[in-house]
């Protein structure tokens, strides 16, 4: 083979395949905006636009090749990039410098924590075939009964444990409707989500009276890197994170290993596509699918921990206030994966933290930046950027013979 | 051939709620045999099957493994001594991988802790190569065809080390290549040493592949023979317990006009695949045009294609001589086209309707039914009760909901509804399949005395008999394509061939 | 009866044809005629008053007082009407709630009845009650009848576009129902905190310089008349009587119009639908357009019968639109059952808060009970194998009555 054709082969195999095409022209689509703001803040709106356009063309040169939902990925990011990129250029660089600090990715950070228990958790319930759309209910559970239990013990670890066994029990009831009774599943989500609403709010009223939680509750620790008095960009995006932002980052590689490199993996994601195949060879379908619930209420109540006995350190009635659903969104939208449903996460809690510091700008805005993750969602699953395709079995009670 | 024993069954009883599935039935399997249990659709060898591999419990009876007494509580029990089942429907798993599937539940692991899909790879390579299968590990069992789908799951049976091995119907969804495929590699197994149990209702291929045959009928065995000496008349016998199979009486047909063309036409099933592929016909009033073949070689799709319940790629479609162009269901019946669907349960009723919603659920939207959009149930229940009457339909009151109704009954309603209608053409899918004998009689008769009133009438039935017995010309449908058309006298051996794909001449 | 529930004659089948929602829901409904719902309830007010009781308070007591606190002792008296006597004050207010579970019930019913489980009645109440607002306050000038009528209409309209949109995804690209009306809920609150927000579009002119994010009051010929009770202490509006029309005409669509008809089958049996010449997925979006045609009109006489205004804060609070689940649920989706358990839920909702007086029970506490018993209904109710276990029960200590005295 000539050296040209060498050439000509790694071009064409590698250079201009679709998929990495795609991923130029989405790289292309957020470096159009990242240039508009700090450190680099170009003021020329021609910049974001021009590289903008290069990232439509490759999306629309992948998506011409059949790699669609890479393709259209790319052209939405490129389009974006140009709309945001413009605004940037015409805000004021004062403005600018307040949304856009490194701090943005410790507080992406935060919102981002809760929603990952909760999407990992319902990824283990939803690979196993049981649809869970009480994530928000077991957040809850986990959210009060952990402040709870942090308050009686004297110690956040307390709390963490008594937050998953509270989680835990709830996704127990969900599970044996789902899969004892064969109980419809998305009635029986709902059902829990009302369950745990009545029974948070009776407690907390018969306990704390409605007050708040006193303070001085055992919290649980930052790690950090850097001293108090480093200001230097990574000092302010990871030197200070929450313990539990830390074990979030580990439970999703964590959980990719278990579902796709072991053999326990196999066999949920086994009940979760056909269970009568799973259960000819010999796997336990019914404790699969209890162990995978149960699971997923644990982790869901991990993330409601954090969220008070981690970052608010108080508890206020329904303060999860639907991070359970945005939570059962990023799921969806990260086609039921580990990483894709982390990288979801992260792009709502982006969109949250981004929205708590948008009324620089405008109010209006802010607020309404809030119902993105949902928009996301809602043009996610009508198929527009590619279908996000479920387990094949999942929200179908299974039937012994 | 060493002659050991390796399974008895003795005395297997299994009942159901209202039924005794399997009563006192003996069973015995040797070393390196094919045996296979013969018996029509619900003689009991699906059941007796199911509990030889755990999946049922048996209420009496006794089971031994290489002679020591065993009792299955789950499939697990039955793997573990030796027993593999390749199931009607297969067990796989679509977004996997072939070596996934077949290492499911004993995968091997790296360090304990981790699937180690190399090594899985490896060792299922290792048994396609041992008893020559053509098939990758590596490829994800949505990407591969019926008939390797099959050696996958025999391969499962094959991993977990079986030396018997149930196979369930498993010609059903082949083609005739793939079916003499699997006799080869069957042979190849019991070579080696493999027992086969092998359950059919074909006769002939029982006869082709079986060393011993043990016949069902309602649940009991009849007998165990030895293929020498056997034919398919002695053993249809023994399956239906009488000689003759159904005859109908009838005249001649007198065909009229022309009232359903299909032209070239061209349909793709759920997959996308080509399903139909340039299929042209025309039925005339007063004849049967019976179409026959094995199952999945287009059928349904070209039902569903006339009767505007999938739209056709190309082609054309005329009924009483009018084109009628991406016709809708609701447009196909205005045209005059009646439909008895194949499956009157998930198609045919709406089973949580009543008889009397049912019979008007194509003319729902009309007068007398309905006028300005408003409904008479009145007028519902004196349609049901013309119908019920006129039909006979026994077991339900015009208010009764559809679902108390026997099988007979039910598909009585749907043919009912739709002859009423007075449609021009009337296509009747298997419409007499599950049914008891006095309700297929009826069928049968009265699609003749449609016949005769001049509707144009289509068949498309899997029982070749009634294809023979009710056509006035017989078209054979073999992968989408016409490939024959024979008059009503035409021998069941010829199109028994044409339809597995032999004998091929062009269609008329 | 009970014979034809007996299951067919047959060996199980390996792979059953999957039944729709909707048609476990009828083989529901047509087990254990009233006793089922009535015995659903029951058990979700024990294991709740067991709650109760652990949580030291006596639960027969605090339910005495909650069913006072809903104005239900009224029934014992029921000359004495004047609202400025607490039973009758407090029965109009739980007729109030009462009025909107009826509509936000039949919201989630009608989609039920198609095979589709509406989750976004909420969102679809809130769509219903920002138009009304918006109609009620800014079109000041038009005659009362008309003005009413255009608001109601215009919110009944609103509800029925935002469930559509539901609709018409799994109409034609087959998203779940479930995960987009969830995901238009949460669209639909967040529009609400805009709206209603310092400077959001239907804040209050007078609100706006005191930086209270509330919106303005309806002007007063959008109000509804009222008929019962002081109209300036919310009294019992003509909104009432509309519901119970709603029944009326939700029943009579079903049952006697080609829609419902088409709606049913659909629900039943999407297949055999289609072969009876119905167009499925035009009934899935009508269906879901009517459906939110009822949750959009709850949101409307809501504003213009008594709220007459909303503020961010109450955006935050509502959940009466989830509220119809369990409502839906526990009527069984009929006519009759979902008027019932809005009468009761909304005693419940009434008793156990504003209304209730006790010192057994304090009403901060108790109005978690509500949400606790939604939760206990709606999780027996999706539970069809202990319904139908329940039933099956009785059917043999029935019949084993008949054969004269238990068997061995």
């Amino acid at each position: 083979m000539s050296t040209y054709g060498y050439l000509d082969r790694v071009v064409r195999g590698r250079v201009f395949q679709p998929k990495v095409v795609a991923a130029y022209g989405f790289a292309l689509g957020v470096l159009a905006f990242w240039l508009t703001i700090p450190p680099f803040t170009t003021r020329s709106p021609i910049w974001p636009v021009l590289i903008g356009i290069l990232a439509t063309l490759a999306g629309v040169y992948a998506v011409s090749r059949g790699a669609r939902r890479a393709g259209w990925g790319a052209v939405v990011v490129g389009v974006i990039g140009i709309g945001l990129g413009i605004l940037a250029t015409r805000s004021s660089a004062g403005n600018l410098e307040q949304v856009f600090t490194a701090s943005l990715i410790a507080s992406m950070l935060v919102f981002a924590t809760p929603l990952t228990f909760a999407a990992i958790g319902g990824m283990f319930s939803e690979r196993s075939g049981v649809v869970n759309i009480g994530l928000e209910g077991m957040m809850l559970m986990g959210a009060f009964w952990g402040i709870w239990g942090a308050d009686k013990t004297g110690t956040w670890v307390g709390g963490l444990v008594i937050a998953l066994i509270a989680g835990g029990l709830l996704a127990l009831v969900h599970a044996f409707f789902a899969i004892q009774l064969r109980a419809d599943q998305i009635v029986g989500g709902t059902a829990v989500n009302f369950l745990a609403l009545g029974v948070t709010g009776y407690f907390f009223v018969q306990l704390y009276h409605g007050e708040n939680i006193p303070t001085g509750v055992s919290q649980i620790p930052d790690v950090n890197f850097t001293s108090n008095s480093d200001h230097s960009a990574f000092s302010d995006a990871f030197g200070h994170l929450n313990l539990m932002i830390w074990v979030a980052m580990v439970l999703v590689v964590v959980s990719y290993v278990v579902m796709f490199k072991t053999p326990i993996g196999l066999r949920i994601r086994a009940c979760g596509e056909h269970p009568r195949a799973a259960d000819t060879v010999g796997i336990n379908v019914y404790a699969t699918r209890y162990m995978s619930v149960v699971v997923s209420g644990m982790l869901s109540a991990a993330g409601g921990a954090y969220l008070t006995v981690g970052y608010l350190n108080t508890y206020n009635e329904n303060v999860t206030a639907g991070r359970g659903f945005i939570a059962l969104a990023a799921l969806i939208f990260g086609n039921w994966r580990p990483f894709g449903a982390f990288g979801a996460a992260l792009l709502f809690g982006l969109s949250t933290a981004i929205a708590f510091r948008l009324p620089v700008y405008s109010a209006s805005a802010a607020t309404l930046f809030q119902a993105l993750p949902y928009v996301i969602t809602l043009i996610a699953v009508a198929g527009v950027i590619g279908r996000s395709i479920p387990p094949a079995a999942v929200g179908r009670p299974y039937v012994k013979q | 051939m060493e002659q050991a024993t390796v399974l008895e069954m003795r005395g297997i009883t299994k009942r159901f709620p209202g039924i005794v599935a399997n009563d006192r039935v003996d069973f015995d399997l040797e070393r390196g045999e094919v045996h296979a249990v013969l018996g029509e659709n619900g003689a009991g060898k699906s059941t007796l099957m199911n509990i030889l591999y755990g999946l049922y419990q048996a209420d009496e009876g006794e089971i031994r493994v290489h002679g020591q007494p065993v009792s299955f509580s789950s499939a697990k029990d039955a793997i573990a001594s030796g027993i593999g089942m390749v199931h009607q429907h297969f067990m796989l798993i679509p977004v996997m991988t072939v070596a996934e599937n077949i290492v499911l539940a004993i995968e091997p692991t790296r360090r304990g802790v981790y699937f180690d899909p190399e090594s899985a790879e490896t060792r299922v390579a290792y048994l396609t190569r041992k008893f020559n299968f053509a098939i990758d590990p590596r490829e994800p069992v949505e990407n591969i065809g019926v008939g390797q789908e099959q050696r996958v799951e025999i391969l499962k049976a094959l991993y977990r080390s079986a030396d018997i091995l149930i196979l369930d119907e498993p010609t059903a969804v082949l083609t005739p290549q793939e079916a003499s495929e699997l006799f080869q590699i069957l042979r190849g197994l019991t070579r080696e040493g493999m027992s086969v149990i092998f359950i059919s209702h074909k006769l002939n291929e029982v006869l082709e592949i079986a060393d011993r045959i043990t016949v069902l009928r309602r649940g009991k065995k009849v007998d165990t023979v030895p293929r020498e000496g056997a034919t398919e008349e002695s053993l249809a016998r023994m399956m239906v317990g009488r000689d003759v199979l159904l005859e109908v009486e009838k005249t001649p047909g007198e065909a009229g006009d022309v009232l359903l063309e299909v032209e070239d036409l061209q349909v793709v099933d759920d997959r996308k695949l080509p399903a139909v592929r340039g299929v042209s016909f025309n039925v005339r009033a007063g004849e049967i045009v019976g179409v026959a073949g094995v199952d999945g070689n287009g059928q349904s799709e070209l039902v569903e294609a006339i009767t505007g319940l999938r739209r056709a790629e190309s082609g054309e479609i005329k009924v009483g001589g009018a084109a009628i162009h991406h016709g809708s269901a609701r447009k196909m019946l205005d045209a005059g086209v009646g439909h008895i669907p194949e499956d009157r349960q998930r198609r045919g009723l709406v089973l949580e309707f009543t008889i009397a919603e049912n019979a008007e659920l194509h003319d729902y939207n009309r007068p007398p039914a309905s006028r300005w959009g408003w409904l008479f149930p009145g007028k519902f229940v004196e349609w049901a009760e013309r119908l019920i009457a006129e039909f006979d339909i026994r077991g339900g009151r015009p208010g009764s909901k559809a679902a108390v109704l026997s099988g007979g009954n039910q598909q009585k309603l749907v043919a009912a509804r739709e002859i009423a209608r007075d449609p021009k053409v009337l296509i009747a899918a298997q419409p007499t399949r599950g049914l008891d004998v006095g309700a297929i009689e009826y069928l049968h008769r009265r699609l003749v005395d449609e016949r005769d009133e001049g509707r144009g009438i289509l068949l498309v039935s899997l029982e070749l008999d009634e294809v023979l017995s009710l056509s006035d010309r017989i078209l054979v449908i073999y992968e989408g394509k016409i490939v024959a058309e024979h008059g009503p006298d035409a021998s069941e051996e010829e199109i028994g061939l044409e339809m597995l794909g032999g004998g091929r001449k062009d269609a008329a | 009866m009970s014979e034809s529930l007996t299951p067919p004659p047959a060996p199980p089948e390996p792979e059953a044809p999957p039944t729709t929602l909707a048609g476990r829901l009828a083989l529901y409904q047509r087990a254990g005629g009233i006793a089922t719902p009535v015995a659903t309830a029951l058990l979700a007010f024990a294991i709740s008053g067991l709650v109760v009781l652990a949580t030291g308070h006596n639960p027969i007591l605090a339910y005495r007082d909650i069913i006072r606190g809903a104005g239900l002792d009224w029934l014992l008296h029921p000359w004495r009407t004047n609202t400025v006597e607490t039973a009758p004050y407090n029965l109009t207010q739980t007729l109030l709630q009462t009025t909107t579970l009826i509509l936000t019930g039949l919201a989630v019913a009608f989609a039920f009845r198609c095979g589709l489980f509406n989750i976004g009645g909420q969102g679809q109440y809130f769509m219903g009650l920002f138009c009304a607002n918006w109609v009620g306050v800014s079109m000041v000038g038009l005659a009362r009848p008309a003005h009413i009528l255009l608001a109601v209409a215009l919110a009944a309209l609103a509800g029925a576009l935002w469930a559509a949109i539901a609709g018409f995804l799994k109409a034609t690209v087959g998203a779940h129902e479930v995960i987009t009306t969830i995901m238009l809920n949460w669209i639909a609150y967040w529009i609400g905190n805009y709206l209603f927000q310092q400077g959001g579009p239907l804040q209050g002119a007078a609100n706006k310089p005191l930086n209270i994010p509330i919106s303005g009051d309806v002007a007063r010929s959008a109000k509804l008349p009222v008929f019962w009770g002081d109209p300036d202490l919310q009294g019992l509006h003509i909104g009432f009587f509309v519901a119970i029309a709603m029944l009326f005409v939700f029943w009579a669509i079903l049952n006697r119009t080609r829609l419902g008809f088409e709606v049913r089958a659909v629900g039943y049996n999407p297949d055999a639908a289609a072969y009876g010449g119905i167009k499925v997925r035009t009934n899935y979006v009508r269906a879901m357009a009517i459906s939110g045609a009822f949750a959009g009109l709850a949101g409307g006489l809501d504003m213009l019968g008594y709220l007459y205004h909303f503020g961010v804060s109450d955006v935050q609070a509502s959940s009466i639109g989830f509220l119809g689940i369990a409502v839906a649920l526990l009527g069984r989706n009929t006519a009759i059952g979902t008027g019932l358990a809005a009468l009761l839920f909304g005693a419940l909702l009434f008793g156990t808060t504003h209304g209730l007086q006790s010192n057994v029970i304090d009403p901060s506490l108790a109005g978690h009970l509500t949400e606790m018993i939604q939760g206990l209904v709606v999780l027996f109710v999706g539970a069809d194998l202990l319904i139908l276990s329940i039933w099956r029960a009785r059917g043999r200590v029935r019949r084993q009555a008949a054969a004269g005295g238990p068997a061995k």
